[in-house]
């Protein structure tokens, strides 16, 4: 694989490390590079940043230059967190251009799918296969409605993708503990790829992460490593093949929702009228309230806290599943 | 908490009124009847039992709040509700003593009793109405009505700075003080659960809006718009008491604002009487 | 409690015939010459199972006394004339909302700070007519330090029996007087109770007529949750403004006094039989006209005496009588005249009427009376 980093200029090479060098007997397949672009991607508060640094540093450890760009800040509301880490004997650009990622690290599965048009087209694609579901992917309010996230399973990427893994690294570190450990898996798997020694990993990452949780890193990054070496010998285990489908389920039982108006209450203050997220409710001539569309009423019980003459009830009761 | 929330049944508003008063008497789109679903819910969550339920109001528009619950109601005099509780509270501490007041009530006729009563800690729970007026006499200037409005009494606008009541309870000693706007009525709910719950006295504002004379004479829109307004005039407590101009440059901050732990005073009397009572040679 | 007989100061014996009475709620402010009412209440109430607190005014003091009644327990207040003034407008409350509690007023010189540590009798209107509106109230005025004992428990009684604010109206003098008193052994004071719904009544009502005009109050947490308000009400306890009924609720209000007053009178009567010469005063002043009285029967005058013990509702019955058979009447009083204005009222057309008024600060004595009785 040849380096994405250009060298601009006649600038000496001080750093250490070719095409060649400094792959050690026993590691995995893959050819050591003179540098590589690491691309990683999450949600808010899954440690993106975490294991972007632990990149960066073993990047460092290696003799390469190092440079770590990074888009956080909506960490607090779940929203995207990415790193872009580019070692090499020298690197200038911090960040990393369409289409020339080495490797795609994805800690959420709709932003590996986001971020997929970055990933060299041999490059390797690693992700969990948690999906996070933002509340804004809920376009209708209605219980089991179809959220507005991505349908495409671990089999269709996998199968897409030059050299794709994707497993359910949160299950994996929940089974140490703390489902946190999940990135810490997911650069076991990424360890498989890169002709690194095993040492220098744990040797970064335990200095990282705080002491009390080093065991359960240890152990999340050796299960990734070892899920990885035994996908990349068996292809069939490099995504859950029983994942058939991420649309919900045909025939989800509907709660019944019932909206009563109890017109010798209301006054006609138009809250309920303005307030619903639906805009299901209007006024009549008498100016009373009344349910203009019943289909599109979620239940969400906005209109009844909100009248101030309490004219407003709903109840909503959930239908027995019927069991064959 | 949360537990024992799940395992009850659902609220049912009607449960907890009286009902052949309804429909109440206040305006369309009165903020108060916002705040008082908010305080049966609570009262719902908190399984509280009618019988033992206590509401003590003042007089104004905050004070005719009351008479709607099903319980034991007291419609007291202007600015004395916290008095009346206080002895109410003491002759009766297995009661629930909940205070309906308005920012008139409250913090001007009544704002001695307010900082004694925060003073003392006596298990009450004070519910501070504010819509920033005088509703009930037809619409004049309250202590916490907002710089530069029009009332009835400033036709030029209104020159008198306001109360922070939330900092004035905290100032003087109440233990648990929370403020929420009626547009966040589960909010407010729990706000008020909270302060209920709060052994001690707990000052809870509830930010509601008075649209038939307050409203209509500022401009500020019906019913809807004044309520959706409240939503840009808060911050709540989670986003820290600075102003982040321009973000969040509003003055209401939301939420629970203080809460400590003191001794609440009718344990306290009742200790000290044990104490008396075991000592030998009684005074005289 | 102390077995008799015994010295006390008038507001000790206030204090003990409080507790007597089953008083176990307080709620004052100081002031003078009232605070021993508070200072023996503090000490007393805790060892009775009793709540005593110090209020920040004596609005709040009165109102957290309406309170803890409304809760079930007798409460009682105390106070002088600046600090009664302020508890006039939760008076009219407890009025309203025929809630028992005991008003203690030691009269003090006024207006306004006045005098504080001299005696009058300025509080008399100001007693009947304090609060706005037309109201029912019940006076009770000792004279004496054994009499602050037994009209402190009479009033309590008769607050409970009535369901109204009664006022102990008494002055700095007998506030302050230290006097030999008989007091009954503990328990054995007459102690009535208000009439209690037991929650389990069908359809109750909260202020119901009943025979007596006294409604059956009913006790929180024991199953009528009832509505209590200062606004005009209903029986059930809910506000009206229907004349028809505004009507009905405030007569029955002033009439459960009027039409009972069999049960609520009492004057003391002396040598009034055959007295062409009736004195009427109330309070210390009427320990002087006694005296004065005596000094003139031993002088060969027919004088009498008359006090109101129950100064308000006033005895009119009793005054009128005794004043049909006198010729002269002499009314002295610490103020510029206010029992005056009844026994004017009262006496008819052509009665002569002879009235002493000392504001000054200092007592009317037997002397001053018996030379007006002379010159009259």
């Amino acid at each position: 694989m040849s380096s994405p980093v250009k060298s601009k200029g006649a600038r000496p090479k001080t750093k250490a490390g070719s095409d060649t060098a400094a792959e050690p007997a026993g590691e995995p397949v893959k050819p050591a590079r003179a540098g590589g672009n690491i691309l990683i991607v999450g949600v808010g508060g899954q440690g993106v940043l975490m294991i972007a640094k632990v990149v960066a540093l073993l990047a460092q450890k290696q003799g390469y230059q190092v440079k770590q760009s990074e888009v956080h800040g909506m960490a607090k509301r779940g929203g995207i967190v990415f790193s872009h880490v580019r070692y090499g004997p020298e690197v200038w650009s911090p960040t990393i251009v369409k289409g020339e990622a080495d490797a795609l690290i994805a800690l959420e599965w709709a932003e590996g799918l986001r971020w997929l048009d970055h990933l060299k087209h041999e490059g390797v694609f690693i992700a969990d296969t948690r999906r996070i579901v933002p509340p804004f992917a809920c376009r209708s309010r209605k219980a089991g409605a179809p959220i507005n996230y991505a349908k495409e399973t671990p089999a269709d990427i996998v199968s897409r993708v030059a050299d794709g893994f994707a497993l359910d690294a949160s299950t994996i570190a929940e089974g140490f503990g703390d489902a946190r450990a999940a990135n810490t898996v997911l650069l076991g798997v990424l360890s498989a790829s890169l002709a690194y020694p095993e040492a220098d990993w744990l040797e970064v990452i335990e200095a990282s992460v705080p002491p009390k949780s080093r065991d359960i890193n240890r152990n999340a990054f050796a299960a990734g490593r070892e899920w990885a070496l035994a996908a990349r010998a068996n292809p069939t285990l490099r995504f859950d093949s029983s994942i058939t489908s991420y649309e919900a389920p045909a025939g989800l039982l509907q709660p019944k929702i019932t909206l009563e108006i109890n017109a010798a209450w209301c006054k006609g203050c138009d809250i309920c009228v303005k307030l619903c997220p639906e805009r299901c409710l209007a006024l009549n001539a008498e100016q009373v309230a009344v349910l203009k569309s019943p289909d599109a009423c979620t239940g969400c019980h906005i209109c009844e806290w909100l009248c101030p003459d309490f004219a407003i009830s709903i109840r909503t009761s959930h239908p027995e599943p019927v069991t064959a | 908490m949360n537990e024992m929330v799940r395992t009850l049944e659902p609220f049912e508003i009607k449960d907890y009124l009286r009902l052949q008063l309804m429909p109440h008497f206040m305006c369309p789109g009165c903020g108060h009847g916002i705040a008082l679903r908010a305080l049966l819910w609570a009262v719902h969550e908190l399984a509280i039992d009618k019988n033992k339920l206590a509401i003590v109001s003042g007089i104004g528009c905050s004070g005719r709040v009351g008479a709607y619950i099903d319980a034991n109601t007291f419609h007291t005099t202007h600015g004395r509700p916290l008095a009346f509780a206080t002895g109410l509270k003491l002759a009766r501490p297995d009661l629930t003593v909940v205070v309906i007041t308005g920012d008139g009530d409250c913090l001007a006729i009544g704002g001695n009793h307010l900082i004694h009563a925060c003073r003392r800690n006596l298990d009450l729970t004070c519910l501070m109405l504010n819509n920033e007026v005088y509703g009930m006499t037809g619409g004049q200037v309250s202590p916490t009505t907002s710089a530069n409005r029009l009332t009835t009494t400033t036709p030029g606008g209104n020159a008198e700075p306001t109360f922070d009541a939330c900092k004035l309870a905290e100032a003087a000693g109440a233990s648990f003080v929370g403020r929420e706007v009626t547009r966040q009525a589960m909010a407010l709910k729990n706000v008020i659960r909270d302060g209920i719950a709060h052994p001690g006295f707990s000052f809870i504002e509830a930010i509601s809006d008075c649209t038939e004379i307050y409203g209509r004479k500022n401009d500020l829109g019906e019913s809807p718009e004044m309520i959706l307004s409240q939503k840009s005039d808060m911050r709540p407590e989670a986003f820290g008491n600075v102003a982040d101009e321009p973000f969040r440059p509003n003055r209401l901050v939301t939420g629970i604002l203080a809460k400590q732990a003191r001794p609440e005073y009718g344990a306290a009397y009742r200790d000290y009487a044990v104490r008396v009572k075991s000592k030998p040679g009684r005074p005289r | 409690m102390s077995h008799a007989p015994t010295a006390l100061h008038g507001n000790h014996a206030c204090a003990l015939g409080a507790i007597a009475a089953g008083c176990r709620f307080f709620a004052g402010y100081p002031i003078t010459p009232s605070s021993e009412v508070a200072e023996h209440m503090s000490r007393e109430l805790p060892h009775v199972d009793g709540t005593f607190i110090q209020m920040e005014d004596e609005i709040a003091s009165l109102a957290a006394c309406i309170g803890a009644s409304l809760g079930g327990v007798k409460t009682m207040t105390a106070t002088s004339g600046p600090g009664f003034s302020l508890m006039q407008e939760n008076l009219g409350y407890a009025a309203m909302t025929e809630t028992p509690c005991v008003i203690i007023n030691v009269m003090r010189g006024g207006p306004s700070t006045g005098m504080p540590t001299r005696p009058a009798q300025g509080d008399i209107m100001q007693a009947r007519w304090g609060t706005h509106g037309d109201h029912p109230v019940i006076v009770v005025a000792p004279a004496s330090v054994q009499e602050v004992y037994t009209q402190t428990i009479r009033a309590f009684n008769l607050a409970e029996e009535f369901r109204t604010p009664v006022i102990v109206l008494y002055d700095e003098i007998v506030a302050h007087l230290m006097e030999t008193v008989s007091l009954p052994a503990k328990g054995k004071a007459e102690v009535k109770d208000r009439k209690w719904a037991t929650g389990a009544e069908v359809g109750f009502m909260p202020y119901a007529e009943t025979d007596d005009l006294v409604p059956v109050m009913s006790r929180p947490g024991d199953g009528h949750r009832v509505h209590v308000t200062g606004l005009t009400h209903t029986p059930d306890g809910f506000p009206t403004q229907k004349p028809e009924l505004a009507d009905r609720a405030l007569r029955r209000l002033v009439d459960k006094i009027e039409l009972n007053r069999d049960r609520i009178d009492e004057v003391e009567e002396i040598e009034t039989a055959d007295a062409d010469i009736l004195v009427v005063a109330v309070g210390i002043v009427a320990r002087a006209a006694r005296r004065a009285v005596e000094m003139l029967r031993a002088e060969g005058v027919k004088a009498g005496l008359l006090r109101p013990v129950t100064l308000w509702p006033f005895p009119e019955a009793q005054v009128r009588n005794a004043a049909e058979r006198a010729s002269v009447i002499v009314v002295p009083e610490m103020n510029t005249g206010q029992l005056s204005l009844e026994i004017e009222r009262l006496a008819g057309r052509g009665k002569r009427i002879r009235t002493i008024h000392r504001i000054d600060g200092e007592p009317i004595g037997p002397d001053e009376i018996a030379q007006t009785i002379r010159e009259a």
